[in-house]
């Protein structure tokens, strides 16, 4: 009863708490509850015929008490906030001292499970995950009918708590990765994650790196497949992605996805995104290398077409290389945010109309089009959205380099990507390791 | 110093130190490098003079220019050829390299050699020996050009004009053989033509590096044969039939009779019919393929006995037999002696669409 | 945790990245007839050091050789690695300077050679602040993205051959061995010798079985013949003789139609030169661990940039090729000491230590 005046003050401040009264024969209560987080009016009935079925026995209280909800002893102004902040209901009884934590029927506020947003799928399950930690810890469930899968629960932070799943195969996981995340995990138990940068922070991974340490999915499937491969996948509440330790080389361009299809077109595929990641980060440099250092490496008839066409550009060939990049990323970022009726039409400007009107009014040379058109499309090859960014950066240095020091520029500068990729490691598991079963580099 | 402090140092240091040596010495752009694909050098007294044949590309026609500057060499001539013209001239593209005969008879040594020591002159560059003055060599190109003066390079490009009884000798093999004990080439001779741009009027023999002699047309064809290069659509014409060879393989074995080397070589030749006139039989084209054939073949090889000019490459043969010492001495002394037993085998693949008498 | 494979594939790669330079000239000029014997000789030569050195450290259980010396006595130690560190740091500098002057003379023309040599120290040195396993690491993955392009070349590199300059197969010079104590064939020897080394100073993070790697070294055998017979077959030895870079100008000669590009020689160097950079990362990563022992109060990264900062001035003093000729025959006999000493030392001692592990109970 003294609760009342206190959540009577809440009242004034956050208007979405509601305090409503009812009759449980023979007792009045007051509920209170969140008016966003709970369907009150299915509630109230849910409430009455439980009550109604109690009425066979004569304390409907204690029927509540032992039925549906929890009774709360000794309960203090801070634990029925967190339970009413949690999402349940909490009933007071007017009467007597009693407060009692029900789950009541929520709301719905997450979608329906949809195709993922960032991902395509040929011939393989489309469910994506979605805001809703118990959807997607079930959509696993689904995938991986396990007895050997473990879920270890955790909640992060002060201000948000946002819960937090772990999931491992007892048996296939590696021991040292599981000790260190698990370490990591419950010594900060009340840092917040508010995203996935203040995750890496918290696993203890650099800030300043340029490849994620671990990988994002929104495919049940691939979560699936990574637990059966003996990685960690923590899934967040309200983000609808997963996440999986640690993250390898091989990820780039090995798809679970390929598994459905015979071996012959997996082993083309994973070729074919091999090439695109090379075409990705080497044509830039190569085209600037080519032209303005080093032309004696190409045929005659290649280096005079490639000369007539860059007759009238009045800048080196470098600058002309970084100004449609700068255009072509420009191009990329806004078409993210793009609203879905404009997009079209941006599209086309950026695309036909730039394109073409740029080479006429002589500022860069037809191929250079023709290369980063190329280099673009081959971005995107890669399996992730977030490699795709990773390998976006790495085109610039080797274009630098190029200019610089031409082909020989080119060629160190994969030394020194592979120098850093070599390094890269998550948890003592280095970026380039072979896992298990799946990879190429030892 | 904060953390925060010297990374921004690091950081500037870094950017300064890029910004000033990015694109400082090599970059020159494609467009602004001249690139000549032919070059030609005679020699007035003590001085040379050198040509260049300079495509330029527009966006969508292609011009072609001469230029020519004379020094008392060819680094010097070239000097003055880049202090000229608006662009820097860059060999690296550099196709073919034509002499003028009569620079070619006192002697392409030194020429030869500094070509290979030039870092920018790519030692795959075909040779060539033009057979009058260079000017009308270089005019006839430039005003005949049609897809932007790369005539002269198909003309040598075996996947494009080339046809076996045009030597084809790069500039490496010219300077393999002025060191060689054993080794001479046949350097192509070329003129402008009178409704192509280029004529072909034979080769000529280099022996350590100077032009001893000539041979023509039908005799560079065996030439080609021996080197291995196959004589794939060559037409032969003879009295009674023209024939097209399909292939020819040389097998060649060789022994010492005491002092005189002895060399027994067999070509072996599947040919196809291409004309007849009157009714021949195929006995008889075969036999007169391997008469032809024999007789042309000693013709050219007492020629280049008679000039110490192993052309044909048979010292290479002899090299388990005789001794290093003796090699050095194969062109004056084994090589004019040498015996050749030649015999040619030809075997007639088809007739083409019609019958022959058998 | 064996990790055989990475330390064969760096032992491969470090070899390759300097047999094809500098090795096929010595070969060439220090006999006219015959060069497969000395060729046969040399890798003799190699593969039984190589199998004594590794002998000596498979007696002890990942222990590297500093650990082994010092074992016996830290003076004893001392003087006997000191010559090897300035063997060491004689190859970072030799190394340095002459592939940068023949990366200013093949492509680069114009650049002067105070960047590329920066460009050379400053990779190196950032390769080998990762530590070894990155090396280990980054050594598998270029080999496998450049080794196929490598091989492509080698390949075509026969175009042009005319197999009859393999007669005379030998004579008298060639059979009496008289060319072994002349001075390029000595000085040939860096190809060999250069190499394995690092063996020595890996074992205690990268542990592995010493057979796989002499097994592997019969591998670099064809690559030995091929570097100074591709040469020899395409211009003769009167012509290769005249040649300082003869492999590079046999390649030159190569000419391809169907490809998109017109000089592979340029792609077949720069191969080599990656392969370099990584030798030379494993070499300061080395000299960094003996410098660490030895004046354990410097930082090891301190240490590093200090190393490159001094292969970079020592670089720079040099003014032409003469004196990178004059310091590779005087490297000769700290190479030769290297190559000698220390694999039989560490045998001795492995013998020792086995046969006092048995002894006691």
């Amino acid at each position: 009863m003294n609760m009342l005046p206190f959540l009577q003050a809440r009242k004034e401040l956050d208007s979405d708490l509601f305090l409503h009264r009812m009759l449980l024969p023979p007792h009045a209560v007051i509920l209170a509850g969140f008016n966003s987080l709970i369907d009150l009016p299915q509630t109230i009935l849910m409430l009455q015929q439980q009550a109604q079925s109690a009425v066979a026995v004569d304390n409907p209280l204690l029927a509540l008490g032992s039925g549906i909800g929890s009774a709360m002893k000794d309960p203090t102004e801070r634990t029925i906030w967190d339970a009413i902040a949690e999402g349940h209901l909490v009933v007071l009884s007017e009467s007597s001292d009693r407060c009692i934590k029900i789950v009541p029927v929520g709301r719905s506020l997450s979608r329906a499970i949809e195709s993922p947003s960032t991902e395509n799928v040929l011939r393989g399950a489309i469910s994506a995950f979605n805001e809703d930690l118990d959807t997607n810890i079930g959509l696993v469930k689904k995938h991986m009918l396990s007895e050997q899968l473990r879920i270890r629960p955790y909640i992060f932070g002060q201000d948000q708590r946002r819960r937090t799943v772990l999931l491992y195969m007892e048996g296939k996981v590696h021991e040292h990765l599981l000790r260190s995340i698990l370490r990591k995990i419950e010594s900060r138990k009340a840092t917040d994650i508010p995203d996935l940068q203040a995750l890496s922070d918290l696993l203890g991974f650099p800030k300043w790196t340029l490849f994620t340490r671990f990988n994002t999915t929104e495919l049940p499937q691939d979560a699936a497949y990574a637990l059966r491969n003996g990685k960690a996948v923590l899934l967040l509440d309200r983000f609808p992605f997963a996440v999986v330790l640690p993250s390898l080389l091989s990820d780039m361009y090995i798809s679970e996805n390929d598994r459905n299809s015979p071996s012959v077109f997996r082993l083309f595929f994973q070729v074919l995104r091999i090439l695109g990641i090379l075409t990705n980060i080497l044509m830039p440099g190569l085209y600037v290398a080519l032209v303005s250092v080093n032309p004696e490496v190409l045929r005659i008839e290649l280096a005079l077409s490639i000369a007539g066409s860059r007759e009238g550009v009045p800048y080196p060939a470098l600058i002309e290389t970084l100004l449609m990049l700068f255009v072509l990323e420009l191009t990329l970022e806004s078409s993210i945010r793009l609203p879905k009726s404009i997009g079209p039409t941006i599209t086309m400007i950026g695309g036909i109309i730039l394109g073409q009107a740029v080479v006429q009014a002589k500022l860069v040379s037809n191929i250079l089009i023709i290369v980063l058109a190329a280099t673009t499309i081959a971005n995107f090859t890669v399996i992730g959205f977030h490699n795709a960014n990773a390998i976006r950066l790495y085109k610039y240095l080797l274009l630098v380099l190029s200019a610089m020091y031409g082909v020989l520029g080119l060629f160190v500068g994969i030394v020194l990507i592979c120098a850093y990729l070599g390094h890269v490691n998550s948890f003592g598991i280095p970026y380039l390791s072979r896992w298990k079963t799946g990879g190429r580099n030892g | 110093m904060t953390k925060s402090a010297i990374r921004l140092a690091l950081l500037s240091a870094l950017t300064a130190v890029t910004l000033t040596l990015s694109g400082c010495w090599d970059i020159k752009d494609i467009n602004h490098r001249a690139l000549p694909i032919l070059m030609g050098i005679k020699q007035i007294d003590q001085d040379y003079k050198v040509f260049l044949l300079v495509p330029q590309a527009g966006q969508n026609n292609m011009n072609l220019n001469v230029i020519s500057e004379a020094g008392d060499t060819i680094n010097e001539a070239l000097d003055d050829i880049n202090k000229n013209t608006e662009r820097k001239v860059d060999l690296l593209h550099l196709k073919v390299i034509v002499f003028e005969r009569s620079f070619a008879e006192k002697g392409l040594e030194e020429s030869i050699a500094s070509f290979m020591r030039a870092r920018d002159i790519p030692n795959k560059t075909f040779a060539a020996i033009s057979d009058g003055e260079l000017e009308p060599l270089f005019e006839k190109l430039k005003t005949s050009s049609a897809s932007g003066g790369l005539e002269i390079y198909n003309y040598f490009e075996k996947n494009a004009g080339w046809t076996p009884d045009v030597a084809q000798t790069r500039i490496w093999e010219v300077y393999r053989s002025i060191n060689s004990y054993t080794r001479d080439v046949v350097i192509p001779m070329i003129k402008p033509g009178h409704t192509t741009p280029i004529m072909s009027t034979g080769g000529a023999i280099i022996k350590n590096g100077k032009m001893v002699g000539s041979i023509d047309s039908e005799e560079a064809l065996l030439y080609n044969l021996f080197k291995g290069m196959g004589t794939h659509g060559k037409i032969e014409v003879m009295n009674q039939a023209a024939v097209k060879i399909v292939s020819g393989r040389l097998s060649q074995s060789s022994r010492m009779d005491g002092d005189q080397p002895v060399m027994n070589s067999r070509l072996r030749l599947k040919v196809t019919v291409l004309e007849t006139r009157g009714s021949t039989a195929e006995a008889e084209i075969k036999h007169e393929i391997d008469e032809m054939l024999s007789m042309r073949y000693r013709k050219m090889l007492r020629a280049s006995q008679d000039k110490e000019a192993d052309i044909l490459g048979f010292g290479q043969y002899f090299r388990g037999k005789l001794s290093r010492d003796d090699l050095q001495s194969w062109r004056s002394i084994y090589y004019p002696r040498m015996k050749l037993n030649f015999r040619v085998q030809v075997l007639i693949q088809d007739e083409g669409l019609l019958k022959t008498r058998r | 945790m064996d990790k055989s494979r990475q330390v064969v594939v760096m032992y491969l790669i470090s070899h390759i990245g300097l047999i094809f330079f500098l090795y096929p000239a010595d070969i060439i000029a220090s006999l006219s007839v015959g060069h497969w014997s000395a060729i046969l000789f040399g890798f003799v030569c190699h593969v039984a050091m190589l199998a004594i050195f590794t002998k000596g450290l498979g007696c002890f259980d990942a222990l590297n050789v500093i650990d082994i010396f010092q074992g016996v006595g830290k003076i004893f130690a001392f003087f006997t690695l000191l010559p090897v560190l300035l063997y060491f740091v004689m190859i970072l500098i030799i190394a340095v300077r002459a592939y940068s002057e023949i990366v200013t003379e093949i492509f680069l023309g114009e650049t002067p050679l105070w960047t590329i040599m920066l460009l050379f120290v400053a990779v190196s040195t950032f390769i080998s602040l990762l530590g070894i396993e990155s090396i280990f690491r980054t050594g598998v993955l270029v080999a496998l993205l450049f080794l196929p392009l490598l091989l492509f070349v080698l390949v075509l590199s026969f175009q042009n051959a005319d197999w009859h300059y393999v007669l005379p197969l030998i004579d008298r010079q060639a059979a009496s061995f008289s060319y072994v104590i002349g001075r390029p064939y000595l000085q040939s020897l860096f190809a060999f010798v250069g190499g394995f080394m690092f063996l020595g100073f890996v074992p205690s993070h990268v542990p592995f079985k010493g057979r796989y790697v002499v097994g592997a070294s019969f591998l670099l055998l064809p690559m030995f013949l091929v570097s100074v017979y591709v040469p020899l077959l395409t211009f003769g030895e009167n012509t290769a003789s005249r040649f300082p870079f003869p492999f590079i100008m046999a390649v030159d000669t190569v000419s391809i139609s169907w490809l998109m590009f017109d000089r592979v020689t340029m792609f077949f160097m720069l191969s080599l030169i990656c392969f370099l950079l990584l030798f030379l990362a494993l070499v300061m990563w080395n000299t960094i661990q003996m410098l660490k022992r030895g004046l354990p109060f410097i930082r090891p990264a301190a240490a590093n940039i200090l190393l490159a900062a001094l292969v970079l001035v020592f670089c720079l003093l040099i003014p032409n090729w003469q004196l990178v000729e004059r310091l590779l025959w005087w490297n000769t006999s700290l190479r030769l000491y290297a190559a000698i000493v220390i694999p039989c030392l560490t045998l001795a001692l492995g013998m020792r230590h086995r046969r006092k592990g048995v002894v006691q109970p």
